[in-house]
């Protein structure tokens, strides 16, 4: 296999870890957002839960950043069809976003209970809606998103809004948002202590049984579906663009690449297997080590999808034979490159600092340290 | 194909929320440095009072901060959600900068503001004071990484256009980086935002003093904020001039709308201080000149000449006719990839493909394209004159208006009786929003100059946008002007109380009502104890 | 044994930096000059601020004086 190939799937791989980045660490912050009103009760419980995550929310926020620049960056046709093709989902999603930040710094700066019963519903949305957006979106790369080309590839986008909210991708969503949940009720299990705890505990178990039954249920209904497969194109690793092939739908063909390969199917187990574990962890009260297995079960989940779709990043409808594909929509070898090098270097930095950071910060959340600290959100 | 419309609607987008950001950028890159500065003074010292100062400015560091990250998302979106076309055509290279930012920048400065917020009592001192100066430097390197991607715009260098993949691609990241138009924007930009910082701070610093609240914090911050202040100016202006010259060279009709220029001069040329510039017939109504001024300016010589519009016009319609041809060869070549007859017209007319781009617009079909319609285009390549030239000269007004300020600030801090001198505290605290203004005015400056191109001379602003209806446009602009409403004044709200409360701690939670001396004196006392 | 390694440290230090500098210096003159300018101008408003305290200190030195003479 030639280099170009080798770098291509290298950045298919390093995308799936910044995924798999993004959904664990903001995934827990919108989590612990969206469970908010439910573990705390009064404002003092609810200024706790906010203060577990309070010190690396920013931090964490930067995957989100990161999982964007990365795919604008190793794969522009990607982020250029995607970003304008799901215009109002992705207007949606932002406008929840941007009220996060606002969220945990503005919050508790005022003492009215009105005010802070705003930003915690505010929490609420930018915690939900973000992560069953990104849900939906995996969902829907299973279907394909209407978009074709011109000459020159402009991508023009022929769907609607409410397209994108077909039952699988709602389905998809709502497993997206139940392990967000779970993430986010054991990190607050990890820095709480009584009442707060168990309803952590609770939340964290429903969660898991939930995210079990649909991603089950999210695999037969893949097994059903059409798929999509690249009958002629030029090779992998040359420098192409999607006008240049040639794809044909077919039953159950998102499930070849596990029938052509059987090991890939440790992939969903591994999914099966976090969460499943992490339902007993989180049951036994070991909530650091749930927290440990909820990470496994999204990269078990993101990892399925990803080797179902392989090697198609975001197929077309409208138009199959103009899918993007990881082949025909990567940035040049030169950028690859370099984003390799720096990925290399920064990656593990970023890993150790961001642990160093929860090392100093570790420990529990007590009450009345949240309202004696002027610092506290 | 493009509704124009759209595109404009996408273009006031896109000004309206980077505007907006860039109303808490530079806050941030210059008071995370006065904060480190401050910490500095703390841990080598170890006077109680600088930890004071040091938490109280970062409390209102974070207000900003906070809105500044969440607006900042929305610019990572929309370059994809509004820009598609411009996101594919130079993603190859504009990608990378704004990828490594999130890794090498965004990521140090958000790890760590977790840890300047919550670690005081964690940290040793010294290590306190390394996480501030991380966010210091996450944040600064942020704007490198920005601002390199956007010199990629302005002066496109370090890459080169691929018929094969239909793009343009990076040819040397090194160029790319060491761009001369992103190293003196880059330093030009991050001083504006210490000058921001240091203004700030004084201003405020400025109002305790007029109301004598926390006057030893607000001596200290003051002397600390104009000396910070009057150097970062004296580097602003540096720089501006810098950026002018590099620009000017490789951005001719964006000097051309700075200076009012319509008809080219004989050298040495005179400056136009004020004129009343009109797009239509292309001359200025009525105008203040200084002979030999503007040779000076922008070629630091007595016998330099930059071309005026007129003649940009001229070279504009031979290089659209050079580029019509490479057009229509990369149209063969899309058709049928293999073609040696069109790749090598291509390759012929290379260099001017963009030109070729800026006709299609009014010719579908370039090879079609009449006279007239590449006049128009080419008198599309002149921007606006008027908003240019005139945010042009408010900013450098207000650069040496702050120079001024600062330089009289100095005098009257060091000899230590700042306190008596009431009507400058009263300058100071009016002084605040100029920083902001000029920030703004040179943004204008930059991105209105370098149209009618998101990528100069390469790729046209009107192909750029994503091929959207004009209903989601209105759509996503009432949600922005919306949200950004309610953010701005949930914003200025919490700004401002947290400023009247001051940093007296044990009144965060309630109004807290004046602080009387007796207070600040005790105070000082519980300090020395302290110490 | 501890200063000597010491030294060693500092030193290779200072040869890394200086070659870091060569470099930049050569590539990017206005990155260079940010990074040194950047750092002088925090010292400087370091110094400012330790400035006003020993002014604050002397002046109270003194009035001290001046009420004993008086």
């Amino acid at each position: 296999m030639d280099t170009y190939a080798l770098l291509q799937i290298t950045w298919w791989l390093l995308l799936g870890v910044l995924l798999i980045g993004l959904a664990v660490m903001v995934g827990m912050d919108m989590g612990v957002g969206t469970i908010l009103r439910y573990v705390g009760r009064t404002d003092l419980e609810r200024r706790v839960a906010l203060n577990i995550i309070g010190p690396h929310w920013e931090g964490n926020q930067v995957w989100f950043v990161l999982g964007g620049g990365a795919v604008f960056a190793a794969f522009p046709l990607i982020y250029a069809t995607a970003f304008s093709g799901f215009y109002v989902v992705m207007m949606l999603l932002l406008w929840s976003m941007i009220m996060r930040p606002l969220g945990f710094e503005y919050r508790s700066k005022l003492p009215s209970e009105a005010w802070r019963n705003t930003w915690d519903w505010a929490l609420l949305v930018s915690g939900l809606v973000p992560m069953v957006v990104f849900g939906a979106a995996f969902g829907n790369l299973f279907h394909g998103a209407p978009f074709h080309f011109s000459w020159n590839l402009t991508s023009t986008y022929t769907g609607s809004f409410l397209g994108l909210l077909n039952p699988f991708a709602i389905l998809c969503g709502l497993l997206s948002a139940a392990l967000s949940v779970f993430m986010g009720a054991v990190t607050v299990m990890n820095g709480a202590e009584g009442v707060i705890h168990a309803r952590a505990r609770t939340l964290a178990r429903v969660s898991s049984v939930l995210a079990i039954v649909l991603f089950a249920i999210g695999g037969f209904w893949v097994r059903g579906m059409q798929g999509f497969v690249l009958t002629s194109s030029p090779a992998a690793g040359i420098a192409q663009t999607p006008l240049q092939q040639n794809v044909s739908l077919v039953d159950g063909a998102w499930f070849a690449n596990f029938q052509a390969h059987p090991v890939l199917w440790l992939v969903p187990a591994l999914g099966f297997a976090g969460m499943l574990l992490g339902l007993l962890a989180a049951g036994a009260r070991r909530s650091h080590l749930a927290w440990w297995l909820g990470a496994v079960a999204w990269l078990g989940v993101i990892g399925t999808a990803g080797t179902a779709l392989f090697p198609f990043l975001l197929p077309s409808s409208s138009m199959p034979a103009q899918s993007l594909t990881v082949w025909n929509s990567s940035s040049s070898q030169l950028t690859l490159t370099w984003m390799v090098g720096f990925a290399a270097v920064f990656v593990p930095l970023v890993v150790w600092y961001t642990s160093w950071a929860f090392y100093v910060m570790r420990g529990k959340v007590k009450a009345e340290h949240v309202s004696a600290d002027e610092h506290a959100y | 194909m493009h509704d124009i419309n759209v595109v404009d609607l996408s273009r006031l987008q896109f000004a309206l929320t980077a505007l907006y950001h860039f109303l808490f950028v530079p806050l941030t890159l210059g008071l995370s440095f006065l904060l480190a500065a401050m910490e500095t003074v703390y841990v080598t010292t170890g006077k109680p009072i600088y930890r004071e100062i040091t938490q109280f400015w970062s409390k209102l560091f974070l207000i900003n901060f906070a809105l500044g990250v969440a607006t900042g998302l929305t610019m990572e979106f929309e370059f994809g959600t509004n820009w598609s076309f411009y996101s594919s055509f130079v993603g190859d290279i504009f990608g990378a900068p704004l990828a490594i930012e999130g890794l090498m920048a965004f990521f140090l400065e958000a790890t760590f503001i977790g840890l300047m917020v919550f670690g005081w009592k964690r940290l040793k001192r010294g290590q306190h004071l390394a996480v501030t100066y991380m966010v210091a430097f996450g944040s600064n390197l942020s704007a490198l990484w920005i601002l390199i991607a956007n010199s990629f715009m302005q002066t496109p260098t370090g890459a080169s256009f691929n018929p094969v993949t239909m793009r343009m691609e990076l040819s040397s990241l090194t160029e790319l980086i060491f761009n001369h138009d992103a190293q003196a924007k880059f330093v030009h930009t991050s001083i504006a935002g210490y000058v921001t910082g240091a203004i700030f701070v004084a201003g405020v610093s400025a109002w305790y003093l007029l109301k004598r609240r926390h006057v030893e914090l607000a001596r200290r911050s003051f002397r600390m904020a104009v000396l910070f202040g009057v150097l970062a100016t004296a580097g602003v202006i540096t720089l501006g001039d810098a950026l002018g010259f590099i620009g000017g060279q490789a951005q001719p009709t964006k000097l051309a709308a700075m200076e009012g220029l319509w008809k080219s001069e004989p050298a040495p040329m005179p400056f136009n201080l004020v004129a009343f510039p009109s797009q239509k017939d292309q001359v200025n109504r009525g105008q203040l000149q200084v002979p030999y001024a503007l040779s000076l300016l922008v070629t630091h010589s007595m016998d330099g000449t930059v071309p005026g519009v007129d003649r940009l016009e001229l070279d504009a319609i031979a290089r659209i006719r050079n580029g019509i041809p490479a057009v229509a060869a990369l149209q063969s070549l899309s058709a049928a990839p293999g073609d040696a007859a069109a790749l090598a017209t291509f390759h012929a007319h290379e260099k001017d493909l963009g030109y070729g781009f800026l006709v299609q617009r009014y010719a579908a079909d370039v090879t079609q394209a009449t006279d007239a319609q590449i006049a128009t285009a080419a008198r599309e390549t002149i921007p606006q004159v008027a908003p240019i030239f005139w945010s042009f000269r408010v900013m450098v007004l207000m650069g040496l208006l702050m120079l001024a300020y600062f330089v009289l600030a100095v005098i009257y801090s060091m000899r230590n009786n700042i306190e008596h001198q009431r009507w400058f505290l009263k300058i100071a605290v009016w002084m605040i929003p100029v920083p902001f203004l000029a920030c703004e005015m040179g943004w204008l400056v930059a991105e209105l100059g370098r149209q009618p191109w998101t990528v100069y001379g390469m790729l046209p602003t009107w192909m750029s946008a994503s091929t959207h209806g004009v209903g989601y446009m209105i759509f996503s602009l009432v949600g922005f002007v919306g949200l950004y409403t309610a953010f701005i004044i949930a914003e200025m709200y919490l700004m401002v109380r947290a400023i009247r409360i001051g940093p007296d701690a044990s009144h965060a939670g309630e109004g807290a009502g004046p602080i009387t001396d007796t207070s600040q004196a005790a105070r000082l006392a519980g300090y020395a104890q302290e110490a | 044994m501890k200063t000597f390694l010491q030294f060693i440290l500092f030193m290779v230090i200072a040869v890394v930096v200086i070659l870091m500098a060569i470099v930049l210096g050569e590539l990017g003159a206005w990155y260079f000059a940010w990074l040194v300018g950047t750092g002088m101008i925090v010292l400087i408003t370091a110094a400012g601020g330790a400035l006003l305290d020993a002014q604050d200190e002397h002046a109270a030195h003194e009035a001290g004086i001046g009420s004993v003479d008086a």
